[in-house]
């Protein structure tokens, strides 16, 4: 007889899964960083542009402050979610990983990619601050009102961002592998309904006013702290939703 | 291999065969079910069936630790069954199939005859 | 002996279609089951439902004695390999290995770098830009080295060359001779399987036509050929499974004779010719589908 296989620790199973997505460090790490700083180089050209073409005439102090450049990279995190779940589902609960093992695994990536891409931005933006503005007062990693923040409080409040965005993600990845694309428009679109629902309430009920008071006085670092709910809400979909799909092939 | 007969009759008729013309001699060892199984491309409890069938009719007997042997007198034995029969394997059809053609159990006597006589 | 899989009424639909329908079958202990049918007949979606891979709609499957569905236990000693596997785009052979290698906890590390050898795989290139047969090969390699106890292949040798698969059955039986364990064998090539197999079990249009030891099987029927009249003459009254003729002769495969049924054949002029495994089940399936057509 085979020597009898006692099952693997949690521990081990979760890990399998983790080594799986990490085979593949470009989709979830270089394309994301050197996506981040294609970016950056992209706007820091258009400063040195515009400074150039402004000639000896003095530019307002503020004029490089503001900057959306890092959200974009913030979303594409949740493309690089999706298409993470989509890869690797199929394969590796089709050689025999349970789908909870898999989900914990997946889970313990996208959070290690938060920390690890939040800590990478504030990292960022203390050179930033450090070589004051790249040498052109630009602000890119922590642009606007964010430029006094305190570097870990920047880094903590990126990380659980990006964790927000990479479980909607892992939620929405969930679906696609269950329900493929026509289950993630109609989620996308049952979201925006609720959204907009939301928003009515809010209006017709006038407490439109006090919860934007309340929201306005949140410190960045709340503000980030206070789409944990979100994060965990998806997080516990996205298990729900995968617990029923079937692996491809 | 016949594909159309059982695997396990097979193997047991290939050894007796063996040991009825004395390529295989009496306490002599067998092959092993896992090379007989490897050698034929079959199953292994297919060559142990067919092995098994030997050791019920007292061809072949196990000594432990060690593997099949033949048994003694194991060729005479074989010898006796097969010629009871002969009979109906050979003879019978070789009789059909001569009346089907025609042929007078004259003629099919003095052919055995010549035959035979070589 | 005991069951490794127990199958009672496994029923999968999709929608209208019914995929498995009522399904039930044994696989004891460290045996070798050749699951048989054409293409599409569900062989693939019954393995599926004993990985727990797939739900069933109705019925129930057991493998070493628990349900396989989200059970780590069972999975651990379970190795499911198929043609159609999926694979990440960017993965290469060797990451298949190295994954199977943390999956499976029986995994011989040295003996899938033997077979890699042997099969001659390309581990560097990526699964897509691999050609069917060295995918195949892939699965191959991980279905044997991961010596999980329970072993299901399904189609593993498509794509893969005659010389390939003389290579893979014979690992197979050298492997299983040397480690016993159960295995599970899908395919619709019969005759190269067949006496690899202890037990069959034939699937058609999702329901089992045949459950049966392969040894009783072979030689249950008999083709018969001879002139026209005394072919029916015999057949009159036993189960016929195949019928042909050209000219003034015909030949009947007949299921169930007897010996004595036999030597009367013979007598009666009759040439007896015997039925593989592979003619006897092309038979079956065949039958099964003029009945549904009438």
């Amino acid at each position: 007889m085979t020597a009898i296989a006692v099952a693997p620790s949690l521990g081990h199973r979760v890990a399998t899964t983790v080594r799986v997505h990490a085979s593949n460090p470009w989709a979830l790490f270089y394309t994301p960083a050197f996506i981040t700083l294609g970016v950056f180089a992209l706007n820091y050209a258009i400063w040195r542009t515009i400074l150039l073409a402004a000639g000896d005439k003095p530019l307002a102090p503020d004029a490089f402050d503001y900057n959306g450049g890092v959200t974009w990279v913030m979303f594409y995190l949740v493309v690089v979610a999706v298409q993470a779940m989509n890869q690797t589902f199929s394969f590796t609960v089709g050689l025999g990983s349970t789908r909870r093992d898999y989900y914990l695994g997946t889970s313990a990536v996208f959070v290690a990619l938060a920390v690890t891409f939040g800590g990478g931005i504030a990292l960022m933006a203390g050179i930033e601050r450090a070589t004051s503005g790249w040498g052109v007062d630009g602000h890119f990693f922590a642009p606007g009102f964010l430029q006094s923040l305190p570097l870990w409080e920047l880094a903590l409040m990126y990380a659980l961002a990006l964790a927000m965005l990479m479980f909607v993600g892992a939620a929405a990845g969930s679906m696609f592998v269950r329900w493929a694309a026509t289950g993630v428009i109609i989620f996308f679109g049952v979201l925006a309904v609720i959204a907009v629902a939301a928003i009515y309430l809010l209006v017709a009920s006038s407490a439109a006013g006090p919860v934007l008071t309340w929201f306005g006085e949140l410190t960045p670092l709340q503000a980030a702290a206070s789409t944990l709910p979100v994060t965990i809400v998806s997080g516990v979909a996205g298990f729900l939703v995968l617990r029923r799909a079937t692996p491809k092939g | 291999m016949d594909d159309g007969r059982p695997i396990f009759l097979q193997i047991a008729e290939q050894l007796e065969s063996q040991i009825i013309d004395g390529s295989m001699r009496e306490e002599t060892q067998v092959p092993s079910i896992n090379d007989l199984a490897a050698f034929h491309r079959i199953n292994p409890a297919t060559a142990l069936k067919g092995v098994n069938l030997l050791v019920d009719a007292g061809i072949l007997y196990k000594k432990r630790g060690i593997g099949m042997f033949i048994a003694e007198g194991a060729r005479e034995r074989l010898i006796a069954a097969r010629t009871d029969a002969f009979q109906d394997h050979y003879v019978r059809p070789l009789v059909a199939q001569a009346k089907a053609l025609g042929i007078t159990p004259e003629q099919l006597r003095r052919m055995i005859g010549r035959e035979a006589g070589q | 002996m005991t069951a490794v899989i127990e199958a009672k009424g496994l029923t999968r639909h999709y929608g209208k279609v019914r995929a498995v329908e009522e399904v039930s079958f044994t696989v004891e202990t460290d045996s070798i089951c050749g699951l048989l049918g054409r293409n599409g007949a569900g062989k693939t979606t019954v393995m599926r439902l004993i990985t727990g891979q797939e739900f069933a709609s109705d019925g129930e499957v057991t493998v070493f004695g628990e349900s396989p569905v989200e059970n780590p236990a069972v999975l651990a000693r379970t190795c499911f390999v198929r043609e159609s596997q999926v694979y990440p785009d960017s993965f290469r052979g060797k990451h298949v290995l190295k994954a199977a290698a943390h999956l499976f906890p029986n995994w011989d590390a040295d003996y899938a770098g033997r077979l890699v050898d042997e099969f001659r795989v390309p581990l560097n290139r990526r699964m897509k830009k691999m050609s069917r047969g060295q995918r195949s090969a892939v699965g191959v390699i991980v279905g044997l080295a991961a010596r999980a106890e329970l072993t299901l292949l399904d189609e593993p040798y498509a794509g893969l060359d005659a010389v390939a698969r003389e290579l893979f059955y014979d690992h197979l039986l050298a492997d299983y001779s040397a480690n016993p364990r159960t295995i599970v064998l899908s395919t619709h090539l019969i005759d190269e399987a067949a006496r690899l197999l202890n037990h069959v079990v034939v699937v058609d249009g999702g329901r089992v036509l045949i459950d049966a030891d392969a040894d009783d099987l072979r030689g249950t029927a008999v083709t018969l050929v001879g002139g026209h009249a005394a072919i029916e003459r015999f057949a009159t009254g036993k189960e016929a499974l195949g019928w042909d003729s050209v000219g003034g002769i015909s030949s009947v495969t007949l299921a169930g004779l007897s010996d004595a049924d036999k030597a009367a054949a013979v007598a009666a002029g009759l040439e007896l010719a015997p039925v593989s495994l592979q003619q006897l089940i092309v038979n079956r399936t065949r039958n099964s589908i003029q009945e549904v057509r009438s």
